[in-house]
């Protein structure tokens, strides 16, 4: 105990006060009350907390809970007919424990869920009017035929800008990404990885030329430094991903491995 | 002083989930709340990037406040930079700070990143949700160094709760194997209140404690024991205790148990000894023979009492103490605190020494000295009587020194200046008759017969005031003056009325007579006109009344002016005329004016009698406001204050000037 914990010394010379126990309980049997009185106290955004963690809470509790009873639950299995039986063994059957039962099921589920899921098999349609937003040009702004691009853009390297009288779509500097967070279904695990190209935008042919990135839009990444092989033993340096989120709101491309 | 290394005021690191919590609140406390969709973009732009600003700013003040705080390895004593080693690990502590430090730089990116993205948002929707990525992933950050936070807050209570020591004070340390009586010892001297328990390593941690000696204050640091092996199997509580030792300069006890109650030997506590004395170089170093209440250092057997002797023999002054008794602690203590306090002090003269010699000071200096033109010597110029007396005085300074040995104080400082041709000053002769002395003022007068010097002097002598006789020549002063007087008197000097007969001289003063009464006159007037000055109307009308000719013509007169009619004809003639305007014009042709309407009163009521009538009616209907001093027709007025119209029914947008 080092000097100058004061707390500490006089609780070691003198002990705690003699209801210390009791208050102590009491406190505990009390504090169930209080959190409800707060519960019901509380208004606005710190509800909106307070109740999104009490919930976490409780829903820890029941999985707790769960997996308790699941440890003493026992349960047999029919096991499938294997002709006769000698008399001895009618009577047995296999016992298993619940955890084990569960633990099954739900991988199981986990792989179906593997084998089924395309990460999104359908998106909604990008209209023109929302992706391009019209810049007046002319001395007096009077021409209509320029549109600017407000989706998040991918623009290759190799790519040189048109005089810019010629141009007709404008791509902006601040929306242009070059690289994108991919997730690897299996490994669950995250990669920032550099965008090689744009492969298909499920919107429009145009939007794939140009670039443009929205939901559900097949991307092409550079997984080179993930180093996956092939079966003949190739190094894989470009996979496709799908874009899962919307990027110009969340500013940032997340995208999901297809394999 | 009071130590500069204090860790206790260090703020409280929050828990990540805490920070975040608070960081997020604020936000939404301390920045504008409200928003709509119609609202210009620019105006939801810069809502939203100012949230995501704001909340950078609040993040980065918080980290920098926990990177600034927390002391740096490199720059806090040795001493503590190897404490802190010991008992946090650099490297974890270093990589905590790093982290902090790492994610405020990456969370200014992150701000900077999204502001710049929110110029491209074209809808409250798209700000919104770029506003809630940029908190995410700023927070996020927080989350992540989560085990960061933790480690710190533990730093900083555990670094708020160590013991403050001076590196720089005089110091003893204590040390030893365990059990061996240290802790009773600093209980003795100071009063630390360090827990003493009859096993070993109750100690676990550095104490101070404080004690006085000879008007200085000591500080007194107890050690966890230490146990004789190699330095790289100690465990953390050695470790301080060899930190203490091995970066405080300071007096080294150590303390040795002789009855070998600490289940150690001797000869296993010297072997301890002998194993750390590098620790112990350039300090003074005394060995506290402990416990001698159960076993006298007499009482040992042969060889280890060679032992012991062999360690005196070295330099190294053993002390019998027992913590028990009192017997020997405060020898002991008094030993320790002399010899530190004479090595501190000749280290300080061979400090000083060393600036001497190198002049530091003296170098910097410049002294100019002019470069001579010629030969001649151009000594300072001393009068003659000064060198003298300065001679007199090296003389006599040499004289006094000679006699100090026999007999001092007896010469006053001043009395060097003196030979036997000056007068002695009162104050010496005051000094030299103590309280036999008196003052006597008439000693020194100057009389015709000094034996008169002592005459009682009355103040009335045969019914005359002596103080009037003072003077021997008054009686003739006085015939002087009044033979003076007399021939002033035969020359007619006194006599009056030297010149009035003179006619130039009536006339004026019949002249000033005039002038005076006609003053009189006028100031009366004045008066009087001022007195119903208040009454009558403009002052424009008054004085137009007052300018005519034939008042012109008469006051003019009165002041003795002949006024030629003839020359007077324009006067005349504009007199005749109805007056026009404002000013009495002089001296131009009334052909040149140009034609100027009536005024408008009159315009509006050619008729005169009709005019007057109206004026009088008015009069009289405004004389009671007048009196009242109320408002008159004259006066602005608002007929309606608060119109029907304008105060009744709703007022939504843009109704408040009319409904």
């Amino acid at each position: 105990m080092p000097q100058n914990e004061h707390i500490e010394l006089h609780r070691k010379r003198h002990g705690r006060r003699l209801d210390y126990e009791e208050r102590l309980r009491k406190k505990q049997a009390r504090a169930v009350h209080d959190r409800s009185q707060m519960a019901k106290k509380l208004r606005g955004h710190k509800a909106k907390l307070y109740h999104k963690k009490r919930y976490s809470e409780k829903v820890e509790m029941r999985k707790l809970l769960k997996k308790h009873e699941e440890k003493e639950q026992k349960s047999t299995i029919e096991t499938p007919d294997q002709g006769a039986v000698p008399t001895y063994l009618l009577d047995r059957q296999q016992q298993t424990s619940g955890s084990v039962l569960s633990n099954m099921i739900k991988e199981k589920r986990k792989q179906k869920a593997g084998k089924y899921q395309v990460p999104i098999p359908q998106v909604r349609a990008v209209s023109d009017a929302e992706a391009f937003k019209v810049v007046k040009t002319g001395k007096t702004k009077r021409k209509g035929w320029k549109r600017m691009v407000t989706k998040v853009t991918f623009v290759g390297e190799s790519f040189t800008r048109k005089p810019a009288k010629f141009e007709r779509f404008i791509r902006p500097m601040g929306l242009r990404f070059n690289k994108a967070h991919v997730t690897h279904p299996e490994l669950q695990t995250t990669f920032c990885l550099p965008i090689v190209g744009v492969k298909k935008n499920p919107s429009s042919q145009m939007y794939t030329s140009l670039g443009v990135i929205t939901k559900g839009t097949i991307i092409e990444v550079n997984v080179s430094e993930l180093g996956m092989v092939t079966q003949g033993g190739k190094v894989v340096w470009g996979k496709f991903a799908q874009v899962t989120n919307n990027p110009e709101n969340d500013g940032c491309i997340n995208a999901v491995l297809l394999i | 002083m009071t130590s500069q290394y204090n860790f206790k005021k260090i703020t409280v690191v929050p828990t990540a989930a805490e920070l975040k919590e608070v960081v997020l609140s604020k936000t939404q406390r301390k920045t504008p709340t409200v928003v709509h969709r119609q609202y210009a973009i620019g105006r939801i732009r810069a809502f939203y990037a100012r949230k995501i600003k704001f909340l950078q700013q609040t993040l980065h003040d918080k980290l920098t406040q926990i990177i600034n705080e927390f002391p740096k390895m490199e720059e806090v004593h040795p001493f503590y930079s190897d404490l802190m080693n010991i008992l946090y690990d650099r490297d974890h502590y270093k990589i905590a700070l790093g982290q902090m430090n790492t994610s405020r730089h990456l969370i200014d990116g992150i701000a900077r990143e999204y502001v710049r993205l929110m110029k491209y948002g074209d809808s409250l929707y798209r700000c919104k949700m770029l506003k809630r990525a940029a908190l995410g992933r700023m927070v996020k950050l927080l989350k992540r160094n989560k085990s960061s936070f933790d480690y710190l807050e533990q730093v900083r209570q555990h670094l708020s709760r160590l013991p403050s020591i001076d590196p720089g004070t005089r110091t003893l340390i204590l040390c030893g194997f365990p059990n061996v009586g240290k802790s009773s010892f600093i209980n003795n001297v100071t009063r630390a209140d360090v827990e003493v328990q009859p096993y070993a390593f109750t100690t676990k941690a550095l104490y101070v404690g404080h004690l006085d000696y000879k008007l200085l204050r000591w500080q007194v640091i107890d050690t966890p024991g230490i146990l004789d092996q190699p330095l790289e199997d100690r465990n953390t509580i050695e470790m301080q205790a060899v930190t203490a030792l091995a970066h405080l300069k300071a007096a080294i006890l150590f303390m040795m148990d002789v009855s070998e109650q600490c289940d150690r030997s001797i000869e296993e506590q010297l072997h301890l000894f002998e194993s750390i004395r590098p620790l112990f170089a350039n300090k003074p170093v005394i060995v506290g023979l402990n416990k001698v209440d159960i076993m006298r250092r007499g009482d040992l057997p042969q060889e280890k009492a060679e032992l012991l002797a062999k360690l005196e023999r070295e330099g190294i002054p053993i002390v019998e103490t027992s913590t028990v008794t009192k017997e020997g602690v405060i020898a002991l203590r008094d030993k320790a605190c002399d010899e530190l306090l004479a090595q501190r002090v000749e280290a300080k003269l061979q400090a000083k020494k060393i600036v001497v010699s190198d002049d530091s000071i003296l170098n910097r200096v410049f002294v100019a000295y002019p470069t001579p033109r010629d030969e001649k010597v151009r000594a300072a110029f001393i009068p003659p009587g000064v060198a003298l007396k300065r001679a007199k005085r090296m003389a006599e300074a040499e004289r006094a020194d000679m006699e100090v040995d026999d007999d001092e104080a007896t010469v006053p400082n001043n009395s060097a200046f003196r030979d036997e041709n000056t007068r002695r000053l009162e104050r010496e002769i005051e000094l030299e008759l103590e309280d036999n002395y008196i003052l006597d003022l008439k000693k020194h007068y100057l009389l015709k017969n000094p034996e008169e010097k002592y005459d009682v002097i009355p103040e009335i002598w045969e019914g005359h005031n002596l103080a009037d006789f003072v003077d021997p020549e008054i009686q003739k002063k006085l015939e002087a003056l009044l033979h003076e007087e007399e021939l002033l008197e035969k020359a007619g000097e006194y006599e009056s009325d030297l010149d009035s007969d003179d006619d130039e001289t009536k006339e004026k003063m019949k002249l000033a007579l005039q002038i005076r009464e006609k003053e009189k006159l006028l100031t009366l007037e004045s008066q009087l006109t001022k007195s119903k000055a208040g009454r009558s109307g403009s002052r424009v009308i008054s004085r137009k009344r007052d300018r005519s000719m034939s008042r012109l013509e008469e006051e003019l007169g009165d002041l003795g002016v002949e006024i030629d009619v003839k020359r007077m004809k324009n006067l005349q003639g504009q007199c005749a005329k109805p007056q026009i305007g404002k000013k009495m014009k002089i001296g131009h042709s009334l052909k040149n004016q140009p034609k100027q309407a009536p005024p408008r009163d009159e315009q509006a009521m050619p008729d005169v009698e009709k005019r007057v009538k109206a004026k009088k009616m008015r009069e009289k209907a405004i004389r009671s406001l007048k009196r009242e001093a109320r408002k008159g027709e004259a006066d602005r007025h608002v007929f309606d204050l608060k119109p029907k119209h304008l105060f009744s029914g709703k007022r939504k947008q843009g109704k408040t000037d009319r409904r």
